[in-house]
């Protein structure tokens, strides 16, 4: 740890300026949500005093980074939040959350659950979700919002085994993919044409049977869970970080939490998954630099607007989607970077932020409505599977994973 | 590789970002967090520019005055709403005093004080830090000639605000302004306060509506809806407190011009290291690679030219350690100009630590202060970072960074 960090982690590193709380999208539309300032740096004074709030109140951090990416002076907010949020529920005194809460955190923070669950038989299951009565059945029930997009499952994507061959530096091209939750059970397409695009490109793809990163379910208070999760998915990852393999993510929040969370975590591989996790684009960018990444585009005519994500941002790698889909001919891109969709992860599905976030979102949604409507461009992409069903749900225009275009451009898809 | 590479994003930064984009270069700009503009208030001041140029190491002697003034017009061709002007301007503080600036957003300019008329000040209800008995006590002092009353007004879409007692931030107010239902909820009120003059049988037509941060220099009319100005009344503002709104959205508005020409902001990324060697024995080194902590790993960013605009105390590009046992650099570790005295007793007299920083050449190449040979040929240092200059007692921080940051970008 050096100077800065350590000035940084400490709590006086932060001067009160203000500045991150300017820049929350929470507390931009929730008056009852004292912000990141508030909720961090300045509570945590109390909480060294043993003063522990209640987890309600923290709850309503929607954990999207815009804080600690805004802090002029390095301070690690959300962490200290998601820590007094842990602390809470192990307070001895605390206020727990009604059953109906509790309950709802568990069955968020499970979208691995509920997507294995969701794929048995996808259309049926979401047959069921469209149902009107079901969707004000689980908003009585779990509080889950009849309005908000919940997002609709799909055959899962297979999983593919490194069938004993030779890993590492010998062996032929091989990378390990982490595909997420929501690339695994509701949209296997865009993991399919991920591969294909890695073929493409003379690897192998690895998809080993990986958990939940854990991300939903520290933010819906399942800590001990996530631990868990985090643990078994580097067991899984051991010989492939060990021969050296990356771990390639299409999904920008595990990756942050596998760069960000995974380090700390005790265990052997922890010291290596940071350097070797890349997010898709970014290991892309980094072949052709080598000058690996074949060049061989057809022209693609079409213009999208882009979204960066907010756990895209969280990761410090600039946007590199964006430099690769500059190298396609004929793809126009406008990157928008209006802000938080909203949606952070499950925050928009609960029933008393639904409203929330779809205010939160309304920068963003403005920002498309009115490129669209002049003729700016005619899609979106963006990375983030949630971000994508909140920007179709908000503005009704489709929106895609940027590897689609660039899969296009290779000619694999139409 | 990059064609330029800049590091920080302050003021500086951004305007040498957008200036070399601009010129067709591939740049990427990366910077740790946002930087200190948010605490900027709108206004730029440049100083007394001719004296300052007398002074020996001053880094306005490294322009000429055309770069000065091509500075100040480029500013006014990225942001309209700024207007270069030969005569000194003038406009409120959040205080309701008067203070002067030398480029300032064009809804801001003060009317001659000479003139009579009737200021109208218009409060949001909750508006922190806000207090218009003193700013109306204030501006009726700097405006003897002119009426001032106060008039509050409530929004809407903060009803819950008001309802909890919670005081709103002027950031929050600006939000609402630019959106379609505050821009209504404003014009509705200001057309209210002119059927109010005409119907006591008074003329409206020397009425001025005095808002707390409308920000309306810096719509973007690339992603959202242009900035209508239909009110009926002729309304300026004031600058605000910190965080301020303007701040803010001249900040988001120089990001934006500068994704759309092209440039990539990586944010959230610190540099940290820079590796580079000299191609000819006893020459500058060349800068190759700068070494940046992203999330997890070390990412390794080529370029050819290397801007440096990390900021100085304030934005965290200079650090000083416990009892100044160290005075440091943190990216490229350049040797750094520190005076022999570091503060002098009077609080608001020059202090000294202010000149802290580093020296350059004519192209703001960095050099070392004892052998006065250039230690990087290919790096140019902008704004704060840059030593022997003042921008408190000199009043030309706006000044100093912008004319910086433009002329290093012509450099690349």
């Amino acid at each position: 740890m050096d100077s800065r960090d350590e000035l940084a982690a400490r709590l006086d590193a932060c001067q009160k300026c203000s500045v991150c709380t300017a820049q929350c999208p929470v507390a931009k539309v929730n008056p009852h949500f004292i912000g990141p300032k508030g909720l961090g740096p300045d509570m945590e004074r109390f909480r060294m005093g043993q003063i522990i709030q209640g987890e309600t109140t923290l709850d309503d951090c929607s954990n999207c980074k815009t804080c600690e990416l805004t802090c002029p002076s390095g301070v690690k907010i959300t962490e200290m939040i998601l820590n007094a949020r842990r602390a809470a529920r192990q307070a001895p005194n605390s206020n727990p959350l009604s059953l109906k809460l509790r309950l709802r955190g568990y069955v968020l923070g499970r979208a691995e659950y509920l997507g294995k669950l969701g794929v048995i038989w996808p259309s049926l299951t979401n047959q069921v979700l469209k149902i009107k009565l079901v969707r004000v059945a689980l908003d009585r029930a779990l509080s889950i919002s009849e309005s908000g997009p919940l997002p609709a499952y799909a055959k899962p994507l297979k999983l593919q085994g490194d069938k004993g061959e030779k890993l590492g530096a010998s062996a032929r091209k091989q990378v390990v993919y982490f595909p997420g939750c929501y690339t695994r059970y509701n949209e296997a397409d865009t993991g399919r044409i991920m591969i294909k695009v890695l073929e493409h490109l003379g690897y192998k793809t690895i998809v080993p049977n990986f958990h939940c990163c854990g991300l939903p379910l520290e933010a819906n208070g399942q800590f001990e869970q996530a631990h868990k999760n985090g643990l078994y998915n580097l067991e899984l990852m051991r010989p492939y970080l060990e021969a050296g393999l990356p771990i390639i993510t299409s999904c920008t929040s595990c990756g942050l939490t596998m760069k960000e969370d995974y380090p700390k975590l005790q265990t052997t591989s922890a010291q290596l998954i940071g350097t070797q996790t890349y997010d898709l684009f970014e290991f892309l960018w980094q072949l052709y630099e080598k000058g690996e990444l074949p060049l061989d585009f057809q022209e693609v005519k079409a213009s999208y607007g882009y979204h960066p994500p907010c756990h895209l941002k969280a990761q410090g790698i600039g946007t590199p989607a964006l430099r690769i889909l500059g190298l396609i001919p004929g793809v126009k891109i406008r990157n928008l970077d209006a802000g938080c969709c909203g949606l952070s992860g499950s925050y928009g599905f609960k029933a008393e932020k639904y409203d929330k976030a779809m205010k939160i979102g309304s920068t963003l949604f403005e920002a498309i409505n009115v490129g669209a409507g002049r003729g700016d461009f005619q899609g979106m992409t963006t990375e983030c599977g949630v971000c994508k069903v909140q920007i179709q749900h908000g503005t009704g225009l489709l929106t895609e994973h940027p590897v689609c275009i660039l899969a296009k451009a290779y000619g694999l898809i139409n | 590789m990059w064609d330029a590479i800049v590091v920080g994003g302050g003021l500086a930064g951004w305007i040498a970002g957008i200036r070399a984009a601009q010129r067709g270069k591939k740049v990427l700009l990366v910077t740790e967090g946002v930087g200190t503009l948010f605490y900027f208030s709108g206004i730029f001041d440049y100083g007394d520019v001719e004296g300052l140029r007398h002074l020996p190491k001053h880094p306005y002697t490294l322009f000429d005055s055309q770069a000065i003034l091509q500075g100040q017009h480029f500013v006014q061709e990225i942001c309209p709403e700024y207007v270069v002007s030969d005569q000194p301007q003038t406009a409120f503080t959040v205080l309701g005093s008067v203070r002067q600036g030398d480029l300032m957003p064009r809804s801001m300019v003060l009317p001659n004080r000479q003139a009579q008329g009737r200021f109208v000040l218009l409060v949001p209800e909750g508006l922190k830090d806000f207090f218009p008995e003193i700013v109306a006590a204030n501006m009726t002092r700097e405006f003897p000639g002119w009426q001032v009353s106060v008039k509050k007004m409530q929004v809407e879409a903060l009803a819950e605000w008001t309802r909890l007692g919670k005081s709103v931030s002027s950031i929050d107010y600006a939000a609402i302004w630019r959106s379609e239902a505050g821009q209504r909820a404003l014009a509705q009120e200001i057309e209210g306060i002119k059927r109010q003059y005409q119907e006591a049988g008074k003329s409206s037509s020397q009425v001025v509506v005095v808002l707390p941060s409308l920000v309306r220099g810096y719509f973007d009319s690339s992603r959202t809806k242009p900035f209508r100005n239909e009110f009926s009344l002729p309304v300026m503002e004031m600058s605000s407190f910190v965080p301020s709104p303007h701040g803010r959205y001249f900040a988001e508005y120089l990001k934006h011009t500068f994704t759309d020409l092209g440039g990539e902001l990586m944010i959230g990324a610190r540099a940290v290291s820079i590796n580079g060697e000299a191609t000819v024995e006893g020459q500058a080194k060349t800068c190759q690679e700068l070494i940046v902590h992203s999330m997890g790993k070390s990412l390794r960013l080529k370029g050819k030219k290397f801007i440096l605009a990390t900021g100085g105390l304030l934005g965290g590009g200079i650090k000083v350690s416990m009892a100044r046992k160290s005075i440091t650099e943190g990216v490229f570790d350049l040797p750094l100009y520190v005076p022999n005295e570091w503060s002098g007793p009077k609080f608001f007299a020059p202090q000294p630590f202010t000149q802290a920083g580093v020296e350059t050449d004519e192209f703001q190449r960095p050099l070392d202060p004892t052998s006065g040979q250039v230690v990087w040929d290919n790096v140019h240092v902008v704004g704060r970072m840059l030593a022997h200059w003042d921008p408190w007692t000199q009043r030309c921080g706006g000044g100093v960074s912008l004319t910086s940051g433009y002329v290093a970008a012509e450099l690349i």
